[in-house]
């Protein structure tokens, strides 16, 4: 039987973000969380492929206690378990120690239940740092397959997948052996609307949760504000831009409006020195 | 999935303050109720910027205040702002009766108070199935016996449903409670702003001493541009909820733009000085049923029941709806209790909510506030000319130094007669006892 995994995370609902004026940090209160885009369309991906393949689908997730309502959005999909990684200790964590946690978490499932294919969002909607997913997968050695947007094949038997990815030139099409892990686009699977006795159960569906301990002691060295490197110097919101000069062709020619630009251009220090340098 | 159908004792469709508020009853009772909510969560659909009433919370949680409820300001000055286009003059009370214990009033933002007294209804049992539109009812016998929804398997089971669907009344229609849609003329439009200040400049600019302080306001007069409605202006702890109300039909009419009349609101030169410097945090409408007791439907039939927005239980003039809708949420309940008790599900016994109900305030008053509605549709005086009269006179009695006071007070009742001839003035004010008191 195939055995799917999907590893998503809470984020607030950054459509709806609002700045406290006097501190300049965003409000989280009001601000509902949800299930990162990206990563309900992997999970809802693996949903269909776990139906398709009569297989299991595992979810897991590092947050805060609130986020098993990320995992419930996920029961609501179709996946059988669901595993909560929540522990103070764990706070603070940056994307290479969360990429620790999560691989280590995986690691210890596939120990005991084999697993054949990895999905993680592409990115978080919060961070945007697209590291998460790509570093759990490093540590694990799997083949990595980014941007997927479609599943084309996933062979149980013969231990592979034909998986589209997406290029700034256009698309690759990979065949690659399993186990393997994927980060998804959008595109890869449409969001279901769960059957009402499936939404039901999930309402009543509680997580596993693991904490820094059990069942796996993670190296206090690697997780939380210690295991990580990544420092936050500054956040806010960036200045307004001075709204940009127009230059009209139509009233001042062509060759006018070239010279304007070229004159400032010039009158520019550091674009003057190029140019020196250039000859 | 093929699983036993879903069944309970009684659905509530809808978790505003009313569905929340009936389901907090039913299963405080031991019977088993689900409440099914269209939104992500309770809250979520609405859009609501005034004040909760105490007396109601109190009503189902006495223990209210200890529950930590997630409440803004409490109301410790209210009453009204009369705008012309220039001016204001300020009719508010604070102390005295205001100065309650507890405080009768408090503001809310329904996003944040929703999910929590939905929260307070499933410790007591109730379940909650969020995202999820009741489309239609299931039927035995032209009785319902439950609630189709929009989800695949989505029938659901309960000999009585208590419809709290809110405003737009779609399926109070479809059980033909009601014969109409909403009517534009019984329907407001309210479009709100959530201003964000420093609470400090909130308690400055409006002479609060703290933020155990706040105002609930009702502007009349050049904010709805001789439409029938009203401005409103209330605190929370960090921003100012300000919007205006006015009915549809007015809005057809003069093919005025909802937000261009709230610009103008907040442009106005005696309230643009209080937003000055705030950041706009939030941006949103919501329709009102001010229709009262003539746009009532039938409270209940075989099996159903219906309570708050869905059943134009709104009291306009007195910004009541949510403490109606909290009230009419556990008469529902009660009956429904009652009716699982006699194991009678009619309407025979059903009427018991109606029974209820005439002996609260909420029907009482939806009656005798039942000429409202059209008094303001047909009185546009109270919007502009009175408004405006008021701060001429009290502009010129205050600034009428050097004059001899008998040509003062003569200009003060021209400036009134030269806009309404004194008799219809008169009639206007007998009009309006009329409205208010039913005779």
């Amino acid at each position: 039987m195939i055995h799917l995994l999907a590893s998503i995370k809470q984020v607030p609902d950054t459509t709806n973000i609002r700045i406290d004026p006097e501190t300049g940090s965003m409000i989280r209160k009001g601000v509902p969380a949800i299930l990162n885009p990206y990563d309900a369309h992997a999970v809802a991906a693996a949903a269909e492929w776990k139906r398709k393949l009569d297989g299991k689908l595992t979810v897991i997730t590092m947050g805060p206690p609130a986020a098993k309502e990320a995992l419930q959005e996920c029961i609501e999909m179709g996946a059988d378990r669901a595993i909560l990684i929540s522990d103070r200790k764990f706070a603070g964590s940056d994307t290479l120690a969360t990429s620790y946690v999560l691989a280590e978490a995986i690691r210890k499932i596939d120990q005991d239940d084999p697993v054949d294919l990895v999905f993680f969002g592409k990115q978080a909607i919060d961070g945007d740092t697209a590291q998460v997913g790509p570093g759990a997968a490093i540590r694990l050695g799997l083949p990595l397959i980014t941007y997927a947007v479609e599943i084309s094949e996933i062979n149980v038997d013969e231990k592979y997948a034909v998986i589209v990815r997406k290029t700034e030139s256009g698309k690759e099409i990979i065949q690659t052996s399993l186990p393997a892990a994927l980060t998804a686009e959008k595109a890869i699977a449409e969001i279901p609307y769960a059957a009402l006795p499936d939404l039901i159960t999930s309402l009543k569906f509680i997580p596993e949760v693991w904490s820094a301990d059990e069942p796996l002691a993670y190296d206090e060295n690697q997780i939380g504000l210690s295991g990580s490197p990544t420092m936050v110097a500054k956040s806010g919101t960036p200045e307004a831009h001075e709204p940009a000069e127009t230059i009209s062709v139509a009233e001042q020619g062509l060759s006018g409006a070239v010279e304007i630009i070229l004159g400032k251009m010039l009158s520019n220090s550091s674009v003057a020195s190029l140019l020196e340098e250039l000859k | 999935m093929s699983k036993d159908k879903l069944q309970y004792d009684v659905i509530v469709v809808g978790a505003g303050m009313a569905g929340s508020t009936a389901a907090a009853i039913v299963a405080r009772s031991g019977l088993k109720v689900a409440v099914i909510e269209r939104g992500v969560k309770p809250g979520s659909k609405n859009y609501f910027g005034g004040a909760l009433y105490t007396h109601a919370l109190l009503d189902i949680y006495p223990d209210f205040f200890d529950r930590k409820p997630p409440l803004e300001r409490p109301v410790t000055e209210t009453g009204f702002w009369f705008l012309s286009e220039d001016g204001m003059v300020k009719a508010t009370v604070q102390g005295g009766y205001v100065n309650s214990d507890p405080i009768d009033a408090y503001v809310a933002l329904r996003a944040e108070f929703d999910p929590w007294w939905a929260e307070q209804a499933a410790a007591e049992g109730a379940f909650f199935i969020p995202k999820t539109l009741v489309t239609d009812f299931l039927y035995e016998d032209a009785k319902v016996i439950g609630v189709k929804t929009d989800r695949p398997e989505g029938d659901v089971y309960a000999p009585v449903v208590i419809i709290c669907e809110g405003v737009n009344n779609l399926l109070t229609q479809k059980l033909g409670l009601i014969d109409h849609d909403l009517k534009i003329s019984k329907t407001a439009l309210a479009v709100k702003q959530l201003i964000s200040l420093p609470a400090k400049d909130i308690n400055a600019r409006l002479g609060l001493l703290d933020n155990k302080h706040g105002l609930a306001i009702s502007v009349i007069g050049d904010v709805s541009l001789g439409m029938p409605g009203l401005g409103f202006l209330y605190t929370t702890n960090n921003a100012l909820s300000m919007g205006v109300g006015v009915t549809l039909d007015a809005l057809e009419e003069t093919q005025i733009k909802p937000y261009e009349l709230l610009q103008r609101y907040l442009e106005h030169p005696a309230i643009a000085p209080i937003i000055k410097d705030g950041q706009l945090m939030e941006y949103g409408a919501h329709l009102i049923p001010e229709g009262g007791w003539t746009t009532l439907p039938k409270l209940y039939t075989d099996g159903a029941m219906v309570a708050g927005d869905a059943a134009s239980m709104v009291n306009a003039i007195h910004w009541e709806g949510t403490n109606m809708a909290i009230t009419a949420g556990k008469q529902a309940a009660l009956t429904a209790i009652e009716a699982h008790k006699k194991n009678d599900f009619s309407a025979k016994t059903l009427a018991g909510y109606q029974k209820r109900l005439n002996e609260t305030f909420v029907l009482k008053d939806l009656k005798q506030y039942r000429k409202m509605s059209a008094f303001l549709a047909n009185h546009p005086e109270f919007m502009d000319i009175y408004p405006t009269f008021l701060n001429d006179a009290l502009g010129m009695f205050f600034t009428g130094f050097g004059k001899p006071k008998g040509k003062l007070y003569k200009d003060i009742f021209r400036s009134l007669t030269r806009r309404r001839p004194l008799l219809k003035a008169v009639g206007d004010l007998v009009a309006f006892g009329r409205a208010i008191t039913g005779i």
